[in-house]
């Protein structure tokens, strides 16, 4: 009796330790207090984000049950790469930024079914670096969704190159495609905010009668011939050189050469595709036999000393005829279709 | 005037003899010498100008016949043959029938209302053409109307360009202009014999339009202005692209209010213009109410309201006589209209009275928005945005002689010279934003470029002559202050000067015939290919025709049952319904994006997925471009990507980046695994590398041409179910 006693007093103990420990691991992975606790570091933070170490890592992620009730978006961020800027790492974490407070504004309550199902994370490489391993990632940039049965986080889903390419409305289809949840429309910030548009519309709205005023009167910098003019001449400039291309098509303005990276790449040979200096470069060449015939017509005949305007004439001949030459050159190269311009073809 | 006569002078001798026999027979009669022929100086100009104009109307057209000459009297291209059918219908059944034509034949299941949908402008000129060649007893086939229409219509055009730069500048510009235009390979690009398309009479209507607004404005003239309503009107109906002109001419007329050049010629040349040309428009039925309704048109109602209210306020300060009081007026009313117009148009387009602007409209001014919105406008490569390279191309030297021009105009403002800058800075900028616009901007170049051609030229010449002859110098005074300054140098140094304007003289008409070897070079290389047929240097050097694509349309049109419906990219559904006689299911007006995708998706689908699609739309045939034999480069496979971006736009199971390895598209071995199963690709390109051992369940092959360019896959019907 007193050893079956005994047996019981020893039972007790333990299924009161194991107990109080078991509360203890239940209280830490409890799913309910988890999401609570999720919602408040995110609510702690400005851009909805909540930013993660190895620690919390391990809390919200490797050590749950498997069927968590929320998944975790996670942006795997180094502060000593952002200034590489060909990664665009500081854009797409925006981005990220932007994806998070839209999917909390546009489910703000428990009323909507995505609420408090998925949550926005970053991890910086610095200060976590076992996580980074953790997850495999050893490079970025790189997004990570762990949905709520996944239990290593290496078999998560990563968010490839073509998913954040069209910045966060692709980010949010991916999620959306993944999870079954929706993020709704993308807010983005206005450009203005409201009360600078105010302050903008009120001082247009004042200036307005003076400005009528003066028009009519017609004292203004648009009654002066020259400024149209220059205005003129910078449009040509800018359609002929192509920076029309290049805003549409995203074109850096020289290349590295990929046999000799130290090389740039200033043209690039093929008809339809221009980079950005090449285009600057043609368009100042084609702009500046014109300005200089315009230049030798109307400024240099007011020259009063002939040799000054010999000497001007025979330069900016020289430099016209050096302009059309190279491209001309520039254009055969490029295109390969033989241009005619000084010489007949036979010549070269 | 005698800018560019002067070195013609020389190569038009005879001519004085020649032609003024007719008019002076009875001087012939009475002796033979010359002497007693000699003309006047004026009427010596004037045979002259009209020699050369005559000269460059005749040049005009037969530097666009290379592809007849070359191939055959046959239509290009994809649009065209569209036209082509439909004018075919016009002269056949009568323009009501062709008004009121319901098309079931394209676009299967949908069909199209033709009459409500395109710009009856061409076909009702071509059919006025024919049916006048008819009644005078010419027998002519429309489509030999069809094929020279375009011809044609530059020849007027480089008229209408004489006409405009005699208004802007004089009339050696004019002559200048005329010919530059003639030649000018961005304008023959879209007016070659054979390409029967909208561009071909619009850019005539264009600049008609813009000519006779000018002069309206230049002379207050109502007739003028009322002419130019009717020029918009031709405009309207030809070409979408009038948008251009009712948004150029407000800015115009905004630019001369805001630069104090507000008149009364003004006033009448703008609001006659506008509200008949509205009126007019509104005929259209494709423009229809859109006129007053749509976003686009916006601006030029606003301007019309803002010139009453610049009319009003000119008869008020002329009763009140005093400034103070007139300066408060002022205030009042400008802040009251300037409320009221954004009050209207913020109420017209919440109410959604005023739809906002279409697609294409907003992506020329927000150039990245069609790339990332809209894909069926980004796929289409003379959407492209323009390269440097194009600009030489299509423009050549006149490409440098347009800052000059600029300047040139500047150096003497009018209405008429702040007209062209406007008209040719905006084309210029739209030019650099899609390649087809360097059309539009064709005659702004050429006419500027004129101006700087023909006042350079006459400078020199001028120079010469005043040393020639020093009693001409008193004439030569008043031309400018260019020249009266060099007058004063030339005592100093007569002959260096002499040989330095012949230097540049010489070195001015070597540019310029290179620029006429080189529109010519242009012509015949790149412009005049039908595309329809294509050509290509054997390995001796002779030309190989290519003649499948008629080769598989007349296949369809004689061994397919009548109703069957045939499945093809956009690109070719115009031509099949002109020359297969079938039912397509997208042809090239891109009207519905839908259902482009849909068909998009099926082409990137794999096979079994792709025969429920076609199922769903009753497709018999299936017709696919294959350059895998031939090595033609603009085969299906190369528009595959833009299949897969226009059906992953609509249908979100296609994706891009599955179709692509490593970013880059390639169609060999390294391709990625759906890219080589989806349907597409099973037939396009079986037998070069990647996926050689293609075995389609669905599909069989019916016919393939004997290049093996076109190949038409029939679709099994469904098995027997019992």
């Amino acid at each position: 009796m007193a050893i079956s006693q005994n047996i019981a007093t020893r039972l007790l103990l333990l299924t009161t330790l194991l107990s109080l420990f078991l509360s203890l691991t239940i209280s830490t992975s409890d799913p309910e207090e988890l999401v609570n606790e999720l919602l408040f570091l995110q609510s702690q933070s400005k851009t909805g984000v909540i930013h993660l170490d190895d620690h919390s890592i391990s809390r919200f992620l490797t050590s749950t049950k498997t069927p968590r009730p929320y998944s975790l978006l996670i942006f795997f961020d180094a502060k000593q790469l952002h200034d590489k800027h060909e990664l665009h790492l500081q854009d797409l974490h925006r981005e990220f930024f932007l994806v998070a407070s839209s999917f909390i504004l546009n489910n703000p309550d428990k009323s909507s079914t995505s609420y408090a199902k998925l949550f926005f994370c970053d991890i910086e490489f610095k200060e976590s670096q076992s996580s980074f391993s953790l997850f495999g990632v050893n490079s970025l940039p790189h997004i990570r969704l762990v949905v709520p049965n996944v239990k290593n986080p290496k078999e998560s889903d990563a968010m490839d190159q073509g998913d954040f390419s069209r910045m966060a409305e692709s980010m949010s289809d991916f999620v959306e495609s993944r999870t079954k949840l929706s993020v709704g429309p993308i807010h983005r910030p206005p450009i203005l905010s409201r009360s600078q548009l105010g302050f903008l519309f009120a001082v247009l709205l004042i200036w307005t009668p003076f400005m009528v005023k003066k028009v009519l009167t017609g004292q203004t910098l648009l009654h002066d011939p020259k400024i149209w003019l220059g205005g003129a001449v910078f449009v040509y400039f800018f359609s002929v050189s192509g920076a029309m291309h290049n805003i549409i098509r995203k074109m850096p303005m020289f290349l590295a050469d990929r046999n000799d990276p130290n090389k740039l790449i200033f043209f690039y040979q093929g008809s339809g595709m221009q980079l950005g200096a090449e285009g600057f470069a043609i368009g100042f060449l084609y702009t500046i036999v014109g300005l200089l015939l315009a230049f030798v017509t109307h400024v240099l005949v007011m020259v009063k000393n002939v040799t000054a305007q010999r000497l001007v004439m025979v330069v900016s001949l020289v430099v016209s005829f050096w302009a059309v030459n190279k491209v001309i050159y520039l254009d055969n190269w490029k295109t390969g279709y033989g241009v005619h311009t000084f010489w007949p073809s036979s010549w070269k | 005037m005698l800018a560019r006569t002067e070195p013609i002078n020389g190569t038009a001798k005879p001519k004085p003899v020649s032609s003024p026999m007719n008019n002076f027979k009875s001087d012939l009669l009475n002796s033979f010498s010359l002497k007693s022929l000699k003309l006047k100086t004026k009427q010596q100009e004037l045979l002259i100008r009209v020699s050369i104009l005559c000269l460059v109307y005749v040049l005009a057209f037969i530097t666009r016949l290379f592809s007849v000459l070359r191939y055959e009297s046959m239509i290009h291209e994809f649009d065209p043959y569209f036209n082509y059918r439909t004018t075919l219908f016009l002269t056949q059944k009568g323009f009501y029938d062709f008004w009121n034509w319901f098309d079931s034949e394209s676009w299967y299941p949908l069909g199209r209302i033709i009459g409500g949908t395109l710009y009856p402008g061409l076909m009702v000129t071509a059919a006025i053409i024919y049916w006048t060649l008819r009644f005078l007893r010419f027998a002519v086939h429309i489509r030999e109307v069809c094929v020279l229409t375009a011809p044609f219509f530059a020849s007027n055009t480089t008229i209408v360009a004489y006409f405009f730069g005699k208004e802007i500048w004089d009339s050696g510009a004019g002559l200048v202009a005329a010919a530059l235009i003639a030649i000018c390979p961005g304008y023959i690009s879209r007016s070659v014999a054979g390409s029967y398309d909208n561009e071909g009479v619009a850019i005539f209507a264009l600049l008609w339009t813009f000519y006779l607004f000018v002069k309206a404005v230049n002379t207050g003239s109502l007739a003028w202005a009322l002419a130019s309503a009717f020029g918009y009107f031709y405009m309207v109906s030809a070409w979408g692209g009038y948008v251009f002109i009712i948004n150029l001419i407000p800015l115009y007329v905004m630019v001369l209010l805001i630069t104090g050049r507000y008149s009364l010629r003004l006033y009448v040349a703008y609001n006659c213009m506008y509200v008949l040309g509205m009126l007019l428009a509104m005929q259209i039925r494709f423009v229809g109410f859109q006129h007053v309704q749509s976003g686009e048109h916006m601006a030029a109602m606003g301007v019309f309201f803002l010139m009453q209210v610049f009319y009003f306020l000119d008869w008020v300060k002329y009763l009140l006589n005093d400034a103070k009081l007139f300066q408060v007026f002022l205030r009042i009313t400008v802040t009251f209209t300037v409320g009221v117009g954004a009050i209207a148009l913020g109420v017209g387009t919440a109410s959604g009275y005023i739809s906002p602007w279409t697609g294409r409209f907003y992506s020329l001014l927000d150039p990245t928005y069609a790339k990332d919105h809209i894909p069926i406008i980004a796929s289409v490569s003379e959407h492209q945005p323009t390269a440097w390279s194009s600009f030489m191309f299509d423009f050549h030297i006149l490409l440098f002689l347009f800052p000059a021009g600029l300047y040139f105009c500047f150096k003497r403002l009018s209405d008429a010279t702040i007209f062209i800058v406007m008209y040719g800075l905006t084309s210029m900028y739209f030019a650099g934003v899609m390649v087809r616009l360097i059309l539009v901007a064709t005659p702004a170049v050429c006419l500027i470029s004129a101006i700087a051609v023909s006042a350079t030229i006459k400078n020199l010449t001028l120079l010469l002559r005043a040393k020639n002859k020093v009693a001409q110098t008193a004439s030569a005074k008043g031309i400018g202050s260019a020249k009266s300054s060099s007058k004063g140098l030339l005592d100093q140094s007569q002959p260096f000067h002499r040989n330095g304007a012949i230097a540049l003289l010489l070195g001015a008409f070597y540019l310029l015939s290179k620029y006429a070897m080189h529109c010519t070079w242009v012509t015949s290389e790149a412009y005049s290919s039908p595309s329809i047929v294509l050509a290509a240097r054997g390995a001796h050097g002779n030309r190989v025709i290519f003649d499948d694509y008629r080769e598989a349309y007349f296949w369809l049109r004689q061994n397919t049952p009548p109703d069957a419906k045939v499945m093809s990219w956009w690109d070719y559904g115009y031509q099949i319904t002109a020359m297969g006689n079938r039912t397509v299911i997208v042809d090239n007006n891109t009207w519905n994006n839908t259902h482009i995708a849909t068909v998009g998706c099926a082409m990137s689908s794999y096979e079994d997925e792709a025969y429920e699609i076609m199922r769903s739309l009753d497709v018999d045939y299936v017709l696919v471009v294959f350059g895998g034999v031939t090595g033609y480069s603009s085969d299906d496979i190369n528009k595959f990507l833009w299949m897969v971006r226009i059906g992953g736009g609509v249908f979100p199971v296609i994706k891009e980046p599955d179709y692509l390895v490593n970013g880059e598209y390639r169609v060999d071995k390294g391709a990625s695994p759906k890219m080589l199963n989806c349907l597409m690709y099973d037939r396009a390109r079986g037998v070069e590398i990647g996926n050689k051992d293609v075995k389609l369940e669905y599909l069989e092959e019916a016919f393939t041409t004997s290049n093996w360019i076109v190949r038409i896959y029939k679709v099994k019907p469904p098995n027997n179910r019992w």
